[in-house]
C-alpha cells in the first residue's frame, strides 16, 4: 500500500464521528505503514533489522518495533526525501544537536489530527457558540520549531475569532490582556477556553494570588488546557494540585481542566475525558487512529490489564517518520466493568522512596544543566 | 472501662527531646574519659565488625537481606568484602594523625560538641556505621535518625557499642520517624549536623541551620573506572580486569556512591574496547548467580529499557555495541556524549582519544565524582588523571575491584575523619596587660 493511500485512508477515518475503535482497520494500516517506513526510514530499518523484525515476519503490531523517544535527538527519523522537508519540530533543550527532531513533509495529517482530537475531546461547542481561545503560549514568530505553538497558532486559525490570541510574548505573560479577554468573554457571554503549559499556568497563579473580586472568574462553558511539566520553569504542583488551584482562581468545575498528554516526536494528542465525560474516572482518550500499549518494562512484553508499565503509541498520523514509538513514561491502561478499554492514564514521579544507595544518576545530573518544556 | 486514646502529633519531637536529654547527660560521662580511652574503645568495636566471624556483621547482612530490596547473597558479600577492607588500627592511626597535633599543643584543646545529630542516607550501612562511631571518638554523643527502610544498622550499632562499653552506648541513640515529620527541627537543632542524601535533601537541611551550627553534608556521588591502553590484553588478564570491574558493579547493585556507572576506554581500538565491554557483561552474567541483583524499581526498569533500547538502535547504525543480560546492560558507546546511567547494573564504557577528553566529557557532571579506578595506564598518564580528575572532587584513585571496598581512613568526599565532626577551643597564655 503506498504512503498516500495510507494517508488518505488515515485522513478519512479522522473526519469520522463519533469515534470508534477498529482493531482490524487499525492494525491493516499499522501494518501497511510499518512496511512502508521500513522501506524508507534507513535507520529505523537498521533497528528493526538488528532485532530482526523485518516486515516479512512482522504480522501484529505487538511485533512492530517501537523506537525510543531519545532516537528522535540521534537520528533523523525521515520516511521521506530531505529535500521535501517542510517543517521541523524540536523539542525544547540548550543544545541545539540534543534535541528531539520531528521532520515533516506534509502537516495534513499533523493538522487534521489535532483538529478532530481538540473537536471530540475539548472543543465540541455548536458553531454559533464558539470559545474565545487565549493560548498562554509564545506566537510563532517567537518559537517557529515548537509543535505546540504550532498547534494553537493552527486551532487559532480553524477555531479562533478575532477576541483570540497568543497571551506570552517575549516570555512574559500578559496578564491584562488575559483580564480582559476575560472580561470582555462574561460581558459577551461566551465561554473563554484558556490553553498552556503547565509552568505558564502555575505563573498566572503566582502573579495573581493576591488579586481581590472576580477578575478571573471564567464564564459559563469555560475551560482550561494545560500540558507538559516544569523542568524548573516554575514552581512544581502535583497534577492534582495544580487542577484545584486552577479551578478555584477561576471559578469552574475540575471537570473543565484537562491535561493534553503530548510530546514532540508524535502526530496526534491524547486529552482528559472529564469535559466530555465529567462523571466518569478522568482518563487519556485514544482517537482509533492511534493505540496505546503498556508494556512490562523488565520483558517488553504487553503488561496485563491494570499494570503500570512504559507507554508505547503507535500513532497513523506519523506517516513521514515512524508510527511505533516507545516514551519513557509510565502509565496504564484503564477498562471499564465490562473489560473494555476506555483509555490510559499516565503517572507521576514515584515520590516517597527514598534512595537505596548513595550514587546518584547520571540523568538526575543531565537534568540539572537542561531545561525547558517537552515541546 | 473505657480506654482513652490519645494522638500525640508532636510525638517523634518529643522522643528526640527526651533522647536529647539522656544523651546531654550521657555525653558529660562520655566526655570524662580520654581521648585516647574513648578511641581504644571505639577501635574494639570496629574490630567486632571486621572480625572474621563477626555476629554484628552476620545479623545485618541477615536482617538486610530481608528488607532492604538487595538480594541476601549481594548484601552478605558486599558487607563482608567493605567491612573485611577496615583495620581498627587504620581507624586509631588516623585519629592520631589527625588531632595528635592539637591535642598536644599547649593553648588549644578540644571541645566536643554538646550532641551530634547524624542523618542517615540509603542503605549501605558502612557510611552509617562509621558516622555514628566518629564523633563519640571526640567526646560527642551522637543521635542518629536512620532511613525508614534500615531499621537495623543503628540498632545493631548501639547493642555492639554496649557490648564493650556501657558509657559509649548510652551515648548512642537513634530516632525514627517519616521524612516529613517537623519532629526534624528537633534534630536540626543540634550543634553539629551530619547528613547523607541527594543535592536536594543537602541543600534542603542547610537552610534550615543557623551559622553557629557544624554542618558535614555527603551528597550523592558516582564513581568511575578508566582504562588505558597498557591493560593486560592476554585472555586470563582481560577476564580478571572485567571481573573485577563486574564486582564493583555487582556490589550494591551499582547504588552506592562508589559504583562505577562509566568506564572510560582512553585511546583503546575498537576491537580490544569491544573485548572490554563483552567480558564485563560476561563478569556481570557469571555474578548474576552468586550475587543476584535485587529488587528494582518500576521507575528504574523503565529508565533501563528505554536506555537499552536507544543504545540498541544506535548499534544498528554506529560503533555501539550492546550487551543485554537478563538483571544487567553494558552499553559500549562510539562517542563520549552524556548519557543516563539508570544504576542497578547498567554500565556504559565510553572512548575517549586522551585523558584531556576525558576530563571534557565529565565537566557536564563531573562535580559529583567521587572514586576512580584505573588500569592500563601509564605512570604519567596516573599523574595526569589525578591532576585533571582532583578538581572535580575525586578523592580516591585505587584499582578495579577495590572500588567497593575503601580503608576504613578513606576522606570521604575528600574530608578528613575526624577534624570536621571536632569543635576546638583556644586558651591563650595568661600574661602582662
Amino acid at each position: 500500500m503506498s504512503r498516500a493511500r495510507i494517508e488518505n485512508e488515515v485522513l478519512a477515518w479522522m473526519e469520522e464521528s463519533p469515534w470508534k475503535a477498529d482493531p482490524a482497520r487499525f492494525e491493516r494500516l499499522a501494518l501497511a505503514l510499518f512496511r512502508f517506513q521500513f522501506a524508507h526510514c534507513e535507520p529505523y530499518a537498521r533497528f528493526c533489522r538488528s532485532l530482526e523484525r523485518t516486515p516479512a515476519k512482522v504480522t501484529r503490531i505487538e511485533e512492530i518495533p517501537a523506537v525510543p523517544t531519545g532516537a528522535f535527538k540521534e537520528f533523523d527519523l525521515r520516511s521521506f526525501d530531505p529535500v521535501t522537508t517542510i517543517k521541523t519540530f524540536r523539542t525544547s533543550g540548550t543544545s541545539s544537536d540534543r534535541r528531539g527532531r520531528l521532520h515533516l513533509d506534509t502537516l495534513r495529517l499533523y493538522e487534521t489530527s489535532l483538529l478532530a482530537s481538540l473537536g471530540m475531546t475539548l472543543l465540541d461547542d455548536p458553531p454559533d457558540r464558539e470559545p474565545i481561545l487565549r493560548f498562554l503560549a509564545p506566537p510563532p514568530e517567537e518559537v517557529p520549531d515548537s509543535s505546540l505553538t504550532h498547534m494553537f497558532a493552527t486551532l487559532l486559525g480553524r477555531r479562533g475569532g478575532p477576541e483570540s490570541g497568543f497571551d506570552l510574548r517575549a516570555g512574559a505573560l500578559d496578564l491584562d490582556g488575559i483580564a480582559d479577554a476575560i472580561a470582555n468573554a462574561r460581558r459577551v457571554d461566551r465561554p473563554i477556553v484558556l490553553l498552556g503549559t503547565s509552568f505558564a499556568f502555575v505563573h498566572l497563579l503566582d502573579a495573581t494570588a493576591e488579586t481581590e473580586g472576580d477578575v478571573w472568574r471564567l464564564p459559563p462553558d469555560s475551560r482550561v488546557m494545560e500540558t507538559g511539566g516544569f523542568k524548573g520553569r516554575s514552581r512544581e504542583i502535583p497534577p492534582d494540585a495544580l487542577r484545584t488551584e486552577l479551578a478555584g482562581r477561576f471559578g469552574i468545575p475540575e471537570t473543565s481542566i484537562v491535561n493534553q498528554y503530548g510530546m514532540t516526536e508524535l502526530g496526534s494528542q491524547f486529552y482528559d475525558s472529564t469535559w466530555i465525560d465529567p462523571s466518569g474516572p478522568r482518563r487519556k482518550l485514544v482517537p482509533p487512529w492511534t493505540r496505546i500499549r503498556v508494556i512490562d518494562p523488565a520483558t517488553g512484553e504487553d503488561a496485563p490489564a491494570g499494570e503500570v508499565g512504559l507507554i508505547v503509541v503507535h500513532d497513523l498520523a506519523n506517516t513521514g517518520s515512524v508510527a511505533a514509538i516507545e516514551t519513557a513514561d509510565l502509565g496504564r491502561s484503564l477498562r471499564d466493568a465490562d473489560g473494555e478499554a476506555i483509555g490510559f492514564e499516565i503517572l507521576g514521579r514515584f515520590e516517597g522512596a527514598e534512595a537505596r544507595g548513595c550514587s546518584i544518576a547520571t540523568d538526575v545530573m543531565l537534568a540539572a544543566s537542561q531545561d525547558g518544556d517537552p515541546r | 472501662m473505657t480506654r482513652l486514646e490519645i494522638r500525640w502529633p508532636d510525638e517523634s519531637a518529643e522522643r528526640i527531646r527526651v533522647a536529647r536529654g539522656r544523651l546531654e547527660r550521657a555525653g558529660e560521662t562520655l566526655r570524662s574519659r580520654s581521648f585516647e580511652d574513648r578511641l581504644a574503645i571505639v577501635a574494639r568495636v570496629v574490630a567486632d565488625w571486621t572480625a572474621v566471624d563477626s555476629p554484628w556483621r552476620r545479623e545485618l547482612a541477615e536482617v538486610l537481606g530481608e528488607c532492604s530490596g538487595f538480594h541476601p547473597d549481594t548484601v552478605r558479600k558486599s558487607l563482608d568484602a567493605a567491612l573485611l577492607a577496615w583495620r581498627s588500627e587504620d581507624l586509631t592511626a588516623c585519629a592520631r594523625r589527625e588531632l595528635s597535633g592539637l591535642l598536644a599543643s599547649p593553648g588549644q584543646r578540644l571541645a566536643p560538641f554538646r550532641w551530634t545529630a547524624i542523618l542517615a542516607g540509603g542503605l549501605i550501612p558502612m557510611p552509617t556505621l562509621l558516622s555514628g562511631l566518629l564523633p563519640l571518638i571526640l567526646g560527642s554523643p551522637v543521635l542518629m535518625r536512620p532511613t525508614t527502610e534500615d531499621p537495623v544498622t543503628a540498632s545493631l550499632l548501639k547493642r555492639s557499642l554496649a557490648a564493650r562499653d556501657e558509657a559509649l552506648a548510652n551515648a548512642f541513640e537513634s530516632v525514627s520517624f517519616p521524612a516529613h515529620d517537623p519532629a526534624l527541627d528537633e534534630l536540626l537543632a543540634a550543634p553539629c549536623v551530619v547528613a547523607t542524601g541527594s543535592d536536594e535533601t543537602i541543600r534542603s537541611i542547610s537552610a534550615r541551620l543557623g551559622p553557629d551550627q557544624r554542618f558535614v553534608a555527603h551528597g550523592h556521588r558516582f564513581s568511575i573506572v578508566v582504562l588505558g591502553g597498557g591493560i593486560d590484553r592476554g585472555t586470563g588478564g582481560l577476564e580478571a580486569l572485567a571481573e573485577a570491574i563486574a564486582l564493583d558493579v555487582a556490589r550494591w547493585d551499582q547504588t552506592g556512591c562508589l559504583s562505577p556507572v562509566l568506564v572510560h576506554l582512553v585511546d583503546i581500538e575498537p576491537g580490544l574496547a569491544e573485548a572490554c565491554a563483552r567480558e564485563i557483561a560476561a563478569g556481570l552474567e557469571r555474578l548474576s548467580s552468586s550475587m543476584p541483583r535485587g529488587e528494582v524499581p518500576i521507575d528504574v526498569l523503565a529508565s533501563q529499557r528505554t536506555e537499552a533500547r536507544e543504545a540498541q538502535m544506535r548499534a544498528a547504525g554506529d560503533g555501539t555495541r550492546c550487551f543485554v543480560g537478563p538483571d544487567h546492560c553494558v552499553v559500549l558507546e562510539a562517542d563520549a556524549q552524556p548519557r543516563p546511567a539508570p544504576l542497578h547494573r547498567f554500565l556504559r564504557l565510553v572512548p575517549v582519544e586522551s585523558l584531556n577528553e576525558l576530563e571534557r566529557s565529565l565537566r557536564p557532571y563531573g562535580r559529583h565524582l567521587s572514586n576512580v579506578a584505573h588500569a592500563g595506564l601509564s605512570e604519567s598518564q596516573e599523574v595526569e588523571l589525578e591532576r585533571r580528575l582532583v578538581p572535580f572532587g575525586a578523592n580516591r584513585f585505587t584499582r578495579p575491584g577495590r572500588l567497593q571496598t575503601p580503608p576504613i581512613d578513606w576522606p570521604h568526599d575528600g574530608m578528613p575523619l575526624l577534624t570536621p565532626l571536632a569543635g576546638w577551643l583556644q586558651r591563650d597564655p595568661w600574661g602582662s596587660c
